[in-house]
């Protein structure tokens, strides 16, 4: 048995700026703050960034001046706000960015994580979306084309291999066989696209527990790289069935990412503030708030 | 009677909101048996309307990976958990969207739009002000799939000016573009149907493509409509009245559906 579980420094220590990193959250549920907040500390620069729907955790490397570019298919912080630092940086044109769509973003990782180099999709014609990305540099990543037996059109998407993807789960075992509770969005084609695998666990159960319910690992441990444990590692966002959002830290997030200056302040309190996910946590409240926002577990949330 | 606001005053029963007028006449499009596709707000709120009164063989998916939630407490977002509550099945966006939509087994693509042209065009990128600045607000996420692939698309926004302008700022998820027809476009859905503002029912028209009035909320006057629109709009002559909710369906919406109107206000 292998044991990959590793601190978050660590592993991002071996992330070279320039990667090319995938992540896992959608807008305010199960982002890897753990890492983002890391990968700030340690200023890795000039990173390409993918994600299906964009949310708090990519708002905040794209605010903190870390991704070069950035490949997304929408997104928000839901009814807590817009994506300021993203469209921010689209509007003022300070990254390179193509715009796709959540099944569009799906299908490259799809394809990557079946070792295609390409896939075929139905969506995106005549739309600005792929006018926009033929006219720029994202025309690389696409192409019309006809399929060799019916004829029919389609577009053609490049496979995306990220260097490394994260994402957040509920359990792990210290091998890196992961359980996710609840929906999944694009989280086993964006895992298993990735050159390299790291994945955040709230909980690390023993290979025991996991073989209980074999039917429930979307991540296999083989393909896991590491594993980060940290309890409370995407707050503010959600993680189903262990706790909720914490509605009064979106809120300050938001209003503090609104304007650039204010978001250095944020960034200094919340993440330069604090030496690791615990002391950050104590920040948001502490056991009282964790216990706060703890599921119920009827509900999950 | 209070009036409240959103109706803007102009409905005939002025205790019935027009977001109620809305998510009514939203979920009377929905037909029993048939598979939908839901953004959240509105469009959710009528599709458990459908499924609590006309429709209960509805399937209603969530682009997150979650099928027939039957929420207890109103969510802020898709990914919210309050969402995946009692849901059938939960899986991700290569089956809701992939395996569903792609393979085209949704018959409705509901949505809501920050921008709709006449030709049924959505934008939920990107907003211009007068001076042609922009600001940036989302992006497709699902929008274009949705619009590109479902049998037909209902659309649900406010009525105004702004936001149902000539051309949209930023064509996210197409429509009839330019007037044409799906297939001339390569779309395999078969685009826009309906149109459900806090003012009315719109439609397209068959030949042309573009919209038209198919008929009015109580109390709105047919001059403020028209003069709320953006582009020409087909008027026919004789123009009939949305109904409004029944009692019963005014109690599911304001007791059990949405009880804090998070979505209804």
């Amino acid at each position: 048995m292998v044991d990959k579980v590793k601190s978050v420094s660590e592993v991002v220590r071996t992330i070279p700026s320039g990667s090319h990193i995938a992540l896992g959250g959608f807008a305010i549920a199960r982002n890897v703050i753990v890492v983002v907040h890391e990968l700030i500390r340690q200023q890795k620069r000039d990173l390409t960034v993918s994600q299906g729907v964009v949310g708090l955790e990519t708002d905040l490397l794209v605010g903190a001046g870390l991704v070069g570019h950035l490949i997304m298919g929408g997104g928000s912080l839901d009814r807590f706000g817009p994506a300021h630092c993203v469209n921010r940086a689209r509007e003022t044109k300070s990254l390179r960015w193509e715009d796709y769509t959540s099944l569009s973003v799906c299908f490259r990782y799809l394809a990557g994580a079946l070792g295609l180099s390409f896939i075929p999709i139905k969506s995106l014609f005549a739309s600005e979306i792929l006018e926009r990305l033929e006219a720029g540099p994202g025309a690389s990543d696409v192409k019309r084309s006809k399929c060799p037996f019916t004829g029919e059109e389609y577009v053609l998407l490049r496979a995306l291999t990220p260097d490394v993807s994260f994402i957040h789960v509920q359990i792990a075992d210290s091998e890196g066989n992961c359980q996710i509770n609840g929906p999944r969005w694009g989280n086993e084609e964006q895992a298993k696209a990735g050159r390299r695998l790291v994945v955040v666990a709230e909980e690390i159960v023993s290979t025991e527990f996991i073989q209980r319910s074999p039917e429930r690992t979307i991540i296999p441990g083989h393909r896991v790289e590491a594993v980060i444990h940290q309890p409370f590692g995407a707050l503010p966002t959600s993680v189903y069935g262990c706790y909720d959002y914490d509605a009064d830290h979106l809120r300050l997030y938001v209003k503090h990412a609104e304007e650039p200056e204010r978001f250095q302040e944020y960034l200094k309190a919340f993440v330069f503030g604090c030496r690791d996910h615990w002391e950050y946590l104590e920040k948001l409240g502490g056991l009282r708030r964790m216990e706060e926002l703890r599921a119920e577990p009827i509900s999950g949330y | 009677m209070q009036v409240t606001e959103g109706t803007k005053g102009r409905n005939a029963r002025s205790d019935i909101r027009a977001t109620e007028i809305m998510a009514t006449a939203g979920a009377r499009e929905l037909h029993d048996g048939e598979v939908v596709v839901v953004g959240l707000g509105l469009p959710e709120v009528a599709s458990v309307l459908a499924k609590r009164t006309h429709a209960p063989r509805l399937t209603t998916l969530l682009e997150v990976g979650v099928m027939n939630p039957r929420p207890k407490d109103p969510p802020v977002g898709l990914p919210d958990s309050r969402s995946f509550y009692r849901a059938t099945c939960w899986s991700g966006f290569l089956d809701v969207m992939g395996m569903n939509l792609h393979r085209g087994v949704v018959d409705v693509g509901f949505l809501g739009a920050l921008e709709l042209d006449r030709y049924g065009n959505i934008n939920t990128t990107l907003v211009k002000d007068g001076a042609g600045k922009i600001r940036y607000v989302n992006g497709s996420a699902g929008g274009n799939d949705v619009a590109s692939l479902a049998k037909r698309v209902i659309v649900i926004m406010r009525h105004e000016k702004r936001k149902l302008p000539l051309a949209v700022a930023y064509l996210t998820s197409p429509g009839f573009v330019g007037g044409r027809s799906r297939q001339e476009l390569n779309l395999r859905g078969g685009g826009p149907s309906r149109v459900i503002t806090d003012m009315g029912v719109l439609g397209f028209d068959a030949k042309t493509h573009a919209m038209s009035l198919l008929s009015l909320h109580p109390g709105i006057q047919l001059e403020a409509l028209v003069e709320n629109t953006g582009f020409p709009l087909h008027i026919p002559n004789d123009i009939p009245t949305t109904p409004l909710p029944s009692t019963e369906e005014l109690r599911l919406l304001r007791e059990e559906i949405d009880p804090k109107g998070m979505h209804l206000k």
